[in-house]
């Protein structure tokens, strides 16, 4: 640029021909403005309020030029660009407009453009207006009325100081006018009538109205470079769209579309901050995001949730939902929402969790997620690329989001199933174990009390009366059922031993049926425990359905788990012809008896039998069922 | 103010992570230890109203993460605080190495602020790797008290939690009655007082 050189050369050449002089006139000491002060060398020679002056108009030229030098501004910074220019200029109006004062008369020019500006900004004001009127209005018009004047001379206050003092005085003054307002209304004959409750609530009313007011001037003012703040976070979460939950360490699991939605949710309440106005409205936003991070917390492990999984969470939270202007809004919060909802309550410690979130991002290093230097800054670089069904729901199109939501599915699925595969596998080997051992004790059992037959009456007999007691009333209960059903009992409950021993000994019959079930619990004759059935026996409640029951045993079924895999194995010891259960039932009661009544000795397979019955209700239901089943084939055999 | 009670803490519960800090404050707070106990806050935040010497005191407890990387940013919680509640476990001594940690960023975050020491899961004594008498003796040189709990058994939970209270409520007094004096000294504090009241201890 030559001329621009020449000019300079010529300049340098204007203050070369003074320089000589040794003499120096006072006009060259002024300021070169000619504003009557004294000049400065170092200000280019003007005085300190003319260079700032001067300073401020060659940094505007600069900005204009390199705006229009640059064809092509990224979109921000562009619209950055021209809001700094704007609000340079309101400055510039509002500075030339006189200083809000209510006295001086000679400002009304300026004024009403203010109050017009006030309202403009604020259709949100008349809103709250009516909203307290309709809240508060029962307390009476004065308290109406101060609320108000209030109201008027905190936003009248906040806004002429505005333009001359940085943001944190400012805060210091809202929160001073906070506590102003909070003693006026406690102590004031004003607010006498009104309830603790409500003087809480209308603290927070003042708190909001103020602030919706004056939010335009308040949040991300232009004298502070919160916007900038926004961006670089912003532009930082971005960078870091392939942190996942992993490597924050938290269990949220990607699948469950329950945790998902919930993730969801407090995305939306996050984001859902920087639309709302008053400080407490955007804290309730908080508040409620973090809400929904602890449901997901509780659903994801299934217990209480403590503040080492809470911040991770949070942080992952934070860094899937990017949202915007989020430095400003905590600036925005920390400034102007009263102090004491700030360190005390569940807000306050929500909102410092998220102020925690946020400058953990704003640091993270490699160490932080406890990853190798190389692999954290492949991340950052873009060289490595993670896939996950978040990231992609988040950055990526539908189909892939859907793809990777499918293909995890299917590797939860996939897992399951082999599960399920082994679970299934061991069950079985349970199953065949437990077969096998019950036919080993039954054996040993067998095996370890034979049964030795001895005449009738013993004197061991009477010792065991008890024991057996309960198991006789519970073949006759069960009896009662099995006969209640058939109407043939002989035919039914085809056993073996009693009907030789109810015939031997008709008189003897109560002790020696004792005797007999003990020995085997198959073995019931229809005459014998129909002579047993006395009525109150019949109603006896307490009726369960047994696996050795008579009931249950007079069917094939479920002997089967009792019965070894050769029927032969099961022989009695006692029967020298090797008959099964099986084929003594199908020969009926008219069978001679095979046994004699049996020794005490031999109440212990009773006592087995007696243990045993955990092994299962399911073979009781059959055995019920199976009662029903017999019934009918022995009726068909009549038939 | 008419309130449902005359104080009102704010106390901050760090330590390690899985020292068992929530299991203190879900014991204090809600007196179960953990498991099938869902709260509608969550465990990391909770508020309990104590009587103490006639007086009652409503404490908002705030749990913090305590894992390694976090350390730096915990400061934020500091903001307000009335006690601190510094724990480790007494079946991990490193818990116990990473408390002149903790202390120390107790100092750089309040100036003036209650502590005391606590191991927990003091329950199962062959498996606890800090002696009673080097925490005792550690405690003395930092000038703390020490407690030894056990948050699943409940025991000294709750005096714990009352011997940082107390010492909370004293040191307001005692600065009350500091500002007492200034106020007797000089004449136009009356305004100042209030509000100072209200912001610190």
């Amino acid at each position: 640029m030559p001329i621009f050189a020449l000019q300079r050369s010529y300049k340098y050449m204007m203050y070369a021909t003074k320089q000589p002089s040794l003499r120096i006139n006072q006009a060259d000491l002024k300021c070169k403005n000619g504003c009557g002060y004294y000049g400065n060398a170092d200000w280019d020679g003007y005085c300190s309020k003319c260079y700032r002056n001067h300073m401020d108009q060659e940094r505007q030229r600069k900005a204009r030029q390199s705006h229009s030098d640059q064809t092509k501004v990224s979109g921000f910074s562009k619209f950055e660009e021209k809001k700094r220019q704007q609000t340079d200029k309101k400055n510039k109006y509002l500075k030339s407009l006189p200083v809000f004062r209510k006295t001086s008369s000679a400002k009304d020019s300026g004024r009403p453009e203010r109050h017009l500006d006030l309202r403009q900004a604020n259709p949100d004001a008349d809103k709250l207006t009516a909203e307290f009127i309709s809240l508060y209005g029962v307390w009476g018009e004065q308290v109406r009325r101060d609320f108000f004047k209030c109201v008027q001379s905190f936003t009248t206050k906040i806004y002429s100081e505005l333009e001359n003092k940085p943001i944190e005085d400012i805060a210091e003054m809202a929160q001073k006018y906070y506590n102003l307002y909070s003693n006026r209304v406690n102590n004031t004959e004003t607010y006498q009538e009104v309830t603790t409750d409500v003087r809480d609530e209308l603290l927070d009313f003042f708190e909001k109205y103020v602030m919706v007011s004056l939010y335009s001037w308040l949040f991300c003012p232009p004298s502070t470079n919160d916007e900038e703040k926004d961006l670089i976070i912003q532009e930082r979460i971005r960078k870091l769209s392939w942190v996942n939950a992993h490597h924050l360490d938290c269990c949220i699991s990607e699948t469950s579309i329950e945790v998902r939605d919930l993730v969801y949710t407090a995305i939306t309440h996050l984001l859902g901050m920087d639309s709302m106005k008053a400080p407490q409205d955007k804290l309730s936003c908080v508040v409620s995001c973090c809400q929904s991070v602890v449901k997901v917390l509780q659903h994801c492990q299934g217990g209480p949730v403590s503040a080492d999984e809470f911040l991770p969470a949070l942080i992952f939270i934070v860094l899937k939902a990017n949202p915007a202007r989020l430095k400003s809004n905590i600036l925005y919060v920390t400034r102007f929402c009263n102090d004491s909802r700030l360190m005390q309550g569940e807000a306050g410690y929500y909102f410092t969790n998220l102020c925690c979130a946020v400058s953990f991002i704003e640091n993270l290093t490699a160490e932080s997620l406890n990853m190798p230097q190389q692999e954290f800054e492949a991340y950052m670089n873009g060289e490595i690329t993670s896939v996950s069904a978040w990231e992609s729901a988040l950055v990526a199109c539908e189909g892939m989001h859907q793809l990777c939501e499918h293909l995890s599915l299917l590797k939860d699925l996939s897992i399951r199933t082999n599960t399920v595969q082994d679970e299934t596998k061991k069950l079985t080997d349970d199953i065949l174990k437990f077969k096998e051992e019950m036919n080993e004790k039954v054996n040993s059992v067998l095996e370890r009390t034979p049964l030795i037959i001895k005449p009738r009456k013993t004197p061991e007999l009477s010792e065991k009366v008890d024991d057996t007691q309960n198991s006789q009333n519970f073949y006759l209960q069960n009896l009662q059922i099995a006969t209640s059903n058939i109407d043939d009992a002989k035919t039914k409950l085809q056993l073996d031993i009693t009907p030789c021993v109810s015939k031997t000994s008709p008189t003897d019959d109560h002790s020696l049926s004792k005797i007999n079930y003990d020995i085997d619990f198959s073995d019931l004759s229809g005459e014998s425990s129909l002579a047993e059935l006395t009525p109150e026996k019949r109603k006896s409640p307490s009726f369960t359905p047994d696996p050795f029951s008579p009931v249950g045993s007079s069917c094939p079924i479920t002997q089967a788990p009792l019965i070894p895999t050769k029927p032969d194995d099961f022989v009695l010891p006692f029967v020298e012809t090797q008959e099964t259960l099986l084929e003594k039932e199908d020969e009926g009661p008219n069978l001679p008896s095979p046994i004699k009544p049996m020794t005490a000795q031999y109440s212990g397979f009773s006592k087995q039998g007696w243990q045993i019955p955990s092994i299962p209700c399911i073979t009781g239901e059959l055995g019920a069922n199976a009662s029903q089943a017999n019934s009918q084939t022995s009726q068909d055999k009549e038939n | 103010m008419a309130r449902d009670y005359d104080h009102l803490f704010k106390l901050l519960i760090i330590g390690d992570s899985g020292v068992g800090k929530s299991s203190l404050l879900l014991r204090f707070a809600d007196n179960t230890f953990s498991g099938s106990y869902i709260t509608t806050i969550g465990v990391d935040f909770k508020i309990k109203t104590v009587s103490l010497d006639g007086q009652k005191v409503k404490l908002q407890i705030w749990d913090t993460a305590g894992q390694e990387r976090f350390r730096t940013i915990t400061s934020t919680y500091y903001r307000g605080t009335h006690g601190v509640i510094v724990v480790y476990d007494v079946t991990n001594g490193e818990s116990f190495a990473n408390v002149k940690r903790w202390l120390h960023e107790i100092e750089q975050n309040c100036d003036v602020v209650n502590r005391v020491l606590v191991g927990n899961k003091n329950d199962t004594p062959d498996r606890k790797v800090v002696l009673t008498e080097d925490a005792q003796r550690f405690a003395d040189t930092m000038n703390i008290q020490l407690f030894e709990t056990s948050a699943k058994d409940n025991v000294n939970v709750e005096e714990m939690f009352m011997a940082i209270t107390r010492l909370v409520l004293r040191s307001k007094q005692e600065m009350k009655e500091r500002q007492n004096i200034t106020q007797n000294e000089t004449v136009n504090l009356r305004k100042s007082n209030k509000q100072g009241k209200k912001k610190c201890c």
